[in-house]
């Protein structure tokens, strides 16, 4: 049986894109068939999910007809009333596949992989999404099929972007004029190419060829420090960057094919001066799900209700919630734990300085120097929160 | 007080500086908001001017000058 | 601009690049010729690629180099190493050394494949560990790691549905790297039956190859590993003299030096990196250990059954174990002398009679750089046997294969000298 996982090698490119010709000759010409791009995204889904993965496939459509009814569900409710306590209840029922998936290896190792598929948490991020914009009154009625194609848009469902609902239909309704298409056919090439570095090239050397010798050099020098494990933290990190945002345009160029202007994820993060900085440049679109459905709305909730005096504060307990939050959702290990902590405190001293900086700025030089060096701080705190994200430690220690 | 003062005196407020002479200045790229500062904004308008605004709304691309700003505040009370 | 103008400048590039690499990979053209640097410096890199291709191998084997076949011992690059000696003391060949930690008798075979024309009335040198012959035979991880399309293909082209080619195919199924491709594992299954080749396959084979092959030429250039500073600094410290009593002093006090952080004579790097930490688990962990049974005999006759036919003249040699580690780890010695026993069985009963059974040696110091690996005074005894093995003027020779050594019942024979003499 064929089975393709997404983006794997060069050879699914040459599939997909020719499976997906017909429709990239028609947008051309100005006319979406629709028909034909559910077909296709369908037989590559259930490529993705075949064979060995058939369990994974069959726990993705019992997925998708939960979420279906629940959005549904709250969707016909929504029109009629709005108490919080059924959005509360809409959001929980959404997340509760998800959470399990997350919290069964913790309590239940051996059970891990029962309910889970590829690309859940990315699917949950969009359902939730919707369910709150629903309720904030935006998204006005439920098409039972565009749903479906929503949740499941093919060349993101493994992995993300995760894109938006309102944005998404706005794009799926129309066809890109010509000149707009051939500049998005154009950004396209460039991803899909700087993709073949990024993923196949950099990740593969950093990923199957440095990273393991640094493990060995570090497993060899013991727990301590070595130069094993400042290595194995770099190259780690490298691996990671390359392989993700590798995927990432990967995913954002086949959207562009299909006329749909997916977000893009990374916008050079190792250029970053400061830990926010950061995360508008890193795994973008998680970052800016959880600013506007988590930290912002925490934050609105703890003002208007007055929690805390200090605004501060305010800001400061959410972003520690908002990143240990962020780190459960990446796995209930005391790593991932420890990493959205690190983070979220990370955040919370950078604002304060950012603060003390403004108020006196003619104290504290800022030139070229001190600007480099931000940089330089910035990059080995996200490595060092990358060592402890890769579970590594875990292993080294216990 | 019309609306584009106080808008502006709000900003005044949250960013620390005078923006009346850089009505087209992007507040997010430029560090003047954050999300903090978005939340904050929101709240004023809605002390100040009594215009609900839910978070799904704040689309930043939408509110990332004064000027957008308070265009959108002009729609919204109106 | 015209929109299909603007088309052509986003996609020509990518359809130019594509049909410049397909001509390049599809005519039959030839990109060949290393510089002489690089030849040197594949010779000794034990790269992965050098392995599986052919380029390298072919023009480096018709010239005068002489293939070393063996597995990790081949990394022990000191200065008494086989490729430091025939270079410091200009001799007339110089080995290609093919085998890395993991390559054992079923891989060396479908490597050899590649290069059947430069192993034809040529010399060689094969070095056979015990440790290959575990009772599971290869490990298909390690197979996978040194297989390529390349040897399958090629294979495929040679075989004539001999019992070698049928043993070879069967083999290779086995191992999931044979079953990763459909077509090569449909043909694999014609040869395991001695169905012949359709037409239409053979020419599918020789496009294969030739893409395959130019992917080869064009790139296996690329990341070598560089073992040659390895190599020149050895040269520097060899004594001028290649007199035996003189390099085996030599490599007396070099190996002394470096062996002196453990109890077991073991290089102290090796020591540190990689059993520092688990020395005390190891005690006595390996008194089970048994190499007296394994389908690694079967896959050991395929390398002679192609030497054979190749008429190859071959010089074996089974290095020894360091007698303090087997002590320690309880390796059963008896077990490995029979297991040697039933290699030299093999070998001479069919003729190949150039062997050198190195076991009596386990036990003289700095004869093995560290655990199971031949290293210093070691690879001198080599060259005492390798020297006078080259000079000698090349013959044809001539072997009398017996089948019965692919059978199961050789493999799981017990090698007491009483059942060696009798099996029929």
């Amino acid at each position: 049986m064929i089975n393709l996982q997404p983006y794997g090698n060069p050879q699914y490119f040459v599939y997909l894109i020719i499976a997906l010709l017909p429709l990239i000759i028609g947008i051309y010409n100005g006319y979406r068939c629709r028909w034909y791009q559910s077909l296709i995204s369908l037989v590559f889904i259930f490529l993705m999910f075949d064979g060995p993965k058939s369990h994974q496939g069959l726990m993705l459509i019992f997925y998708v007809i939960w979420q279906w009814i629940i959005v549904g569900l709250y969707m016909v409710y929504r029109k009629k009333y709005n108490n919080k306590w059924i959005f509360y209840l809409a959001v929980i029922l959404s997340i509760i596949p998800v959470a399990t998936v997350k919290i069964t290896p913790a309590v239940a190792p051996d059970q891990s992989n029962l309910f889970g598929f590829l690309g859940i948490s990315y699917l949950t991020f969009r359902a939730v999404g919707m369910i709150m914009e629903i309720r904030d009154g935006f998204i006005k009625e439920f098409h039972p099929i565009l749903f479906i194609e929503f949740l499941t848009f093919m060349p993101t469902i493994s992995s993300g972007p995760i894109d938006r609902y309102r944005r998404w239909i706005k794009d799926y309704n129309v066809v890109p004029d010509r000149d707009k298409y051939l500049s998005m056919l154009d950004k396209a090439v460039h991803y899909i190419f700087l993709g073949f570095l990024y993923k196949f090239l950099l990740a593969h050397l950093f990923g199957s060829i440095i990273v393991p010798k640094m493990s060995a050099m570090a497993i060899a020098s013991g727990k301590g420090l070595s130069w094993g494990l400042v290595g194995y933290m770099y190259a780690w990190s490298m691996d990671l960057f390359f392989d993700f945002a590798g995927y990432s345009l990967f995913a954002v160029a086949i959207s562009y094919l299909m006329g749909i202007e997916t977000p893009m994820n990374f916008n050079r993060p190792w250029q970053s001066k400061n830990l926010k900085e950061f995360w508008n440049r890193w795994h973008m679109t998680l970052s800016f799900w959880f600013r506007d459905f988590v930290f912002m709305r925490l934050v609105y909730a703890m003002m208007k209700n007055k929690v805390f005096k200090n605004k501060n504060t305010v800001s400061n307990v959410a972003y520690v919630l908002d990143m240990a939050l962020m780190g459960f959702w990446h796995g209930v290990t005391w790593y991932y734990v420890a990493y959205g902590l690190l983070h979220g405190i990370g955040l919370a001293v950078n604002d304060t300085w950012l603060r003390f900086k403004k108020k006196h700025q003619d104290k504290i030089p800022h030139n070229k120097f001190t600007k480099c060096f931000s940089i330089f701080l910035t990059f080995n705190v996200v490595c060092l929160s990358f060592l402890l994200f890769s579970g590594f430690l875990n292993t080294l220690w216990f | 007080m019309d609306i584009k003062e106080t808008v502006l005196s709000i900003l005044n407020d949250l960013t620390g500086s005078d923006l009346s002479d850089n009505l087209d200045t992007n507040l997010f790229d430029t560090d003047l908001l954050d999300s903090m500062g978005s939340v904050q904004l929101l709240l004023e308008l809605q002390n100040q001017l009594g215009i609900e605004v839910a978070v799904s709304e704040f689309e930043r691309s939408e509110w990332d000058t004064p000027n957008k700003i308070i265009k959108k505040v002009e729609e919204l009370m109106n | 601009m015209k929109s299909s103008k603007k088309l052509w400048m986003i996609i020509g590039p990518v359809i130019t690049a594509f049909l410049i690499l397909g001509v390049l990979l599809l005519l039959p053209l030839r990109f060949d010729h290393n510089s002489k640097l690089s030849e040197e410096k594949a010779a000794v890199s034990l790269s992965p690629q050098i392995f599986k291709g052919r380029q390298f191998k072919e023009q480096a084997l018709s010239g005068k180099y002489v293939p070393f076949f063996g597995s990790s011992e081949l990394k022990r690059m000191d200065p008494y190493h086989p490729s430091v000696l025939a270079a410091k003391y200009h001799r007339n060949y110089r080995p290609f050394l093919l085998g890395n930690a993991g390559t054992q008798c079923l891989t060396q075979y479908f490597a050899m494949q590649t290069i059947l024309s430069q192993l034809k009335d040529k010399k060689a040198v094969f070095i056979i560990s015990p440790q290959w012959f575990v009772a599971k035979g290869d490990d298909p991880n390690a197979f996978a790691y040194y297989y390529s399309k390349l040897q399958a293909i090629t294979w495929l082209q040679h075989e004539n549905g001999s019992k070698m080619d049928k043993y070879a195919a069967r083999r290779l199924l086995q191992m999931p790297s044979g079953r990763s491709d459909k077509f090569i594992k449909n043909l694999l299954y014609k040869a395991k039956f001695g169905h012949k080749i359709t037409r239409f396959d053979r020419f599918r084979l020789d496009v294969d190859a030739n893409i395959l092959n130019h992917e080869d030429q064009l790139f296996s250039a690329v990341g070598l590993n560089n073992n040659l500073n390895k190599i020149k600094r050895g040269e520097k410290r060899l004594p001028n003299s290649e007199n035996y009593s003189v390099l085996d002093k030599h490599a007396y006090s070099y190996g002394k030096k470096r062996t002196n952080n453990n109890r077991f004579r073991i290089n102290n790097n090796f020591y540190k990196r990689r059993l520092v930490g688990y020395v005390k688990g190891l005690k006595g962990e390996q008194k089970n250990f048994d190499y007296r049974k394994s389908p690694e005999y079967g896959d050991l006759e395929l390398v002679l059954n192609q030497f054979a036919k190749t008429h190859t003249n071959v010089l074996f040699i089974i290095p020894p174990i360091n007698s303090l580690w087997t002590k320690y780890t309880g390796l059963n010695s008896k077990m490995v002398q029979q297991t040697d026993n039933k290699i030299v069985h093999q070998l001479k009963s069919q003729g190949f009679n150039h062997v050198v059974d190195l076991n009596k040696y386990g036990s003289e110091p700095y004869f093995m750089e560290d655990t199971i690996h031949i290293g210093y005074r070691g690879w001198v005894k080599v060259d005492e046997y390798v020297r006078p093995f080259m000079k000698e003027k090349n013959k044809k020779v001539n072997y009398d294969i017996k089948n019965k050594f692919y059978s199961y019942k050789w493999q799981q024979l017990f090698p007491s000298k009483k059942n060696l003499t009798n099996f029929n």
